[in-house]
């Protein structure tokens, strides 16, 4: 039986490799490549402004896949977020600034460093669960940004340091759209790794650790490696997503990574949907553009009430706080879960019984 | 049912931003008329950490501007200003620079604090639009660094060592000893190695540093660290809140020590918060008082009484602000005369870079900038709160 969308209704496959295939319908094929041309073609028709947006949302994209393989996957808290994009920006700056090594080796060296240091903060998970773990991740928080406040013949202290945008050859990354281009490949990658990691055995396990920690012991899956192993492989996305946003701004400073790029993080986990990845792209575009859709929804009033926009500049805060109370009292599952209703509401249609 | 509205309601929203987002292609180039076009966009903060002291200080930004426009601007400029609130969140920051630069061609950019000045100088050399804030740290002078940035008064380095050969000059009986009370921010520390290097060179002896948070509620254990080396001053590199802890504490604590804030520690908001305590407490005043009489203080007055208010209503923050847009238009119409065309982020540079010896009619020492130096002045006032008011004790100078 086929749905008006000519989509088979019911489980026809006859191999593993095609039970395991990703995109194991036509439509999920002809959706990917459209995905794709919109990523890449983005550019030829979108301002330079729009596409500066984009790179922003992208980046968060990467971070938010990050913060939910170890919270969304593994069910371990982490508020320690903005400090561990700190370690992937600082770990850049160093070097590639201080040591001179090139962008391309300083990329993956600042996911690895940030992944061996959120593994040894990740240690303290085995006994702690909770809101013990989430006080033992703020003490990371704070650990770290006095670490880098305080080594100054390192980190250059609170002054900061610079950075340079990636060059190839002779030509340097120094526009929106290169760059963008640049964030974008990284992002398939990451988005793809997560989405392949999920169908995995340590997925699995990391599912397994999140849903009853100690049956998952009882059956056989090391607790440790594998909260360690969650902690280290979330921290490599965010060393990755410090990293290329320390390039993008092209300066690091201990004031980038407060408390409040941790809370930042975790609330687009939350309103994205928990324990997805495509959650957490939606929730980092989310976060990201909520302030310009408020921007222009603000713009636009003031036209007609002018002494409105210095009352309603507060507005953002409200909104922010009001959309994460909506969400977790209507759709914990947060975006995603609303995108697969809808999808699943039209694929039955018109019999959703 | 109630998911379902939601949900509509959600996809709605996603769809606006995309259509809004796309709507907004550049337009800050192009002109119509004969005018050239010029805009400057403001990263105020209204709402966030630094509200409190950012709200009046982009108040008076939009004030000048107003004024300008009431009085029929300047021939042959058009200038737009626009100002956006980015709650002194450094990403709000970033993406407003972005909107600023892609969207609005804006041609220079009134920046606010530490945050995003720091977040931005390096963009804001290599897309080459100046830019001006109220951060007066002392690194912002290296142009090597910070190419494009700007500020029009004396850095807090410069204020300490003008406060330490204050100091020096009237300190009474023995040699005076001084310690240092700061936050760990890039701008707290700003000063301080300076401050030291500063007191060695002159020979005023630094006895003790204290860390009091920027946020701080209690600073007892501090000030009770400090008071056994019993300063006879402590210089306060702090903003209103803070200050008002430690002068609160020191009360408590019966601590003598002579008090002295830099600038962002000074302002009627101190006075507001502190109550009695602040009577004594003396700090750097970088610009005019608003019940000044000072001849510059005449057009502010002139657009206050258009607006239907007085001088009551305003600040030494918002002569701050008035005065950074008044100095960035004195640059813009610099630029404005040297090229025909578009004003680019490079003219209205050479055009601050020209600005020598503004005279700001006493709202704040006179300015000059130099290809060599973006830093207007190193002169400050010295003033003390008497009867629940600033008054200046000492002329506009500096430490050399």
């Amino acid at each position: 039986m086929k749905s008006i969308l000519g989509k088979n209704l019911g489980n026809y496959r006859t191999s593993y490799r095609a039970d395991m295939a990703l995109l194991n319908s036509r439509n999920k094929k002809i959706g990917m490549v459209i995905l794709l041309l919109v990523i890449f073609l983005l550019p030829m028709f979108a301002s330079n402004y729009f596409i500066g947006l984009m790179t922003l949302c992208i980046i968060s994209s990467i971070g938010a896949i990050g913060l939910n393989i170890l919270t969304g996957f593994t069910g371990q808290i982490s508020i320690g977020v903005g400090a561990f994009l700190g370690v992937g920006g600082y770990a850049s700056a160093i070097l590639t600034t201080s040591m001179g090594y090139s962008f391309w080796i300083a990329l993956p060296l600042a996911g690895i460093i940030t992944a061996i240091i959120g593994g040894l903060f990740g240690i303290p998970s085995l006994r702690l669960k909770g809101l013990y773990l989430a006080i033992a991740t703020l003490a990371a928080q704070f650990v770290i940004l006095f670490i880098i406040r305080r080594w100054v013949s390192l980190t250059n202290g609170t002054s900061g340091m610079v950075l340079q945008r990636p060059t190839i050859g002779d030509f340097a990354l120094s526009s929106n759209t290169s760059y963008y281009y640049l964030s974008a490949i990284a992002f398939l990658l990451s988005a793809f790794y997560a989405i392949n990691l999920v169908r995995s055995r340590t997925g699995r396990a990391f599912f397994a650790v999140r849903d009853r920690d100690m049956a998952a012991q009882i059956m056989g899956i090391n607790l440790f490696k594998y909260k360690v192993m969650a902690f280290a492989i979330s921290s490599f996305f965010i060393g990755i997503a410090g990293s290329l946003l320390a390039h993008y701004t092209m300066i690091v400073s201990p004031e980038f990574y407060e408390i409040n790029v941790s809370i930042q993080y975790l609330a687009m986990i939350l309103i994205g949907g928990l324990g997805s990845v495509f959650g957490s792209i939606l929730g980092a575009f989310f976060i990201t553009l909520l302030p310009v859709v408020l921007n222009i929804i603000v713009g636009s009033l003031s036209g007609i009430l002018t002494d409105l926009s210095h009352i309603l500049s507060a507005f953002e805060e409200f909104v922010f706080g009001a959309v994460i109370i909506l969400f977790l009292i209507f759709e914990p599952g947060g975006l995603a879960h609303m995108w697969s209703n809808t999808v699943n509401y039209f694929k039955k249609w018109p019999f959703s019984y | 049912m109630k998911s379902k509205k939601f949900l509509s309601l959600i996809i709605g929203l996603v769809v606006l931003v995309f259509m809004a987002a796309c709507g907004d292609d550049a337009d800050g180039s192009g002109g119509s008329g004969d005018d050239q076009e010029v805009t400057i966009g403001t990263l105020a903060d209204i709402t966030g950490a630094t509200g409190d002291t950012g709200t009046p200080y982009s108040e008076g930004q939009d004030h000048f501007f107003e004024y300008l426009e009431s009085t029929g601007g300047i021939d042959g400029l058009d200038i737009t200003h626009l100002s956006e609130d980015y709650a002194y969140e450094i990403s709000d920051a970033q993406r407003i620079y972005q909107q600023y630069r892609d969207r609005d061609g804006v041609s220079a950019i009134l920046g606010w604090g530490t945050g995003d000045t720091e977040a931005l100088r390096q963009q804001v050399a290599s897309d080459q639009i100046p830019f001006m804030s109220a951060s007066y740290s002392e690194n912002l002078k290296d142009l090597d660094e910070s190419p494009y940035n700007f500020f029009v008064a004396a850095s807090y380095s410069d204020q300490g060592r003008m406060v330490l050969e204050w100091i020096k000059d009237n300190h009474e009986g023995g040699d005076p000893t001084v310690a240092l009370l700061y936050n760990d921010t890039g701008f707290g520390r700003s000063p301080i190695d300076d401050i030291k290097d500063y007191a060695e060179e002159i020979g005023v002896e630094i006895v003790d540093e204290q860390i009091i948070d920027l946020a701080a509620t209690d600073a007892q254990s501090q000030l009770l660290n400090m008071e056994e080396h019993d300063p006879d001053y402590g210089i306060i590199q702090q903003t209103w809140a803070a200050t008002t802890t430690i002068l609160r504490d020191a009360d408590t604590l019966d601590i003598d020590t002579q008090f002295i804030g830099l600038n962002q520690a000074v302002g009627e908001g101190l006075i507001d918060q502190a109550g009695d305590l602040s009577e004594g407490f003396m700090g750097v005043l970088t610009h005019a008082l608003p019940y000044e009489d000072v001849p510059g203080m005449d057009e502010y007055i002139e657009y206050l009484d258009s607006q239907d208010m007085t001088v009551d209503d305003i600040n030494m923050q918002h002569v701050a602000g008035w005065v950074v847009a008044k100095v960035m238009v004195e640059g813009v119409k610099n630029a404005a005369d040297s090229t025909d065309g578009e004003i680019t982020g490079e003219d209205v540079l050479a055009g601050l870079e020209a600005i020598e010896d503004l005279d700001l009619g006493g709202l704040a020492a006179p300015v000059t900038f130099t290809d060599e130096l973006h830093a207007g002045t190193e002169e400050i006032r010295l003033g003390i709160v008497e009867d629940g008011q600033w008054k200046a004790i000492t002329d506009y100078d500096s430490y050399r």
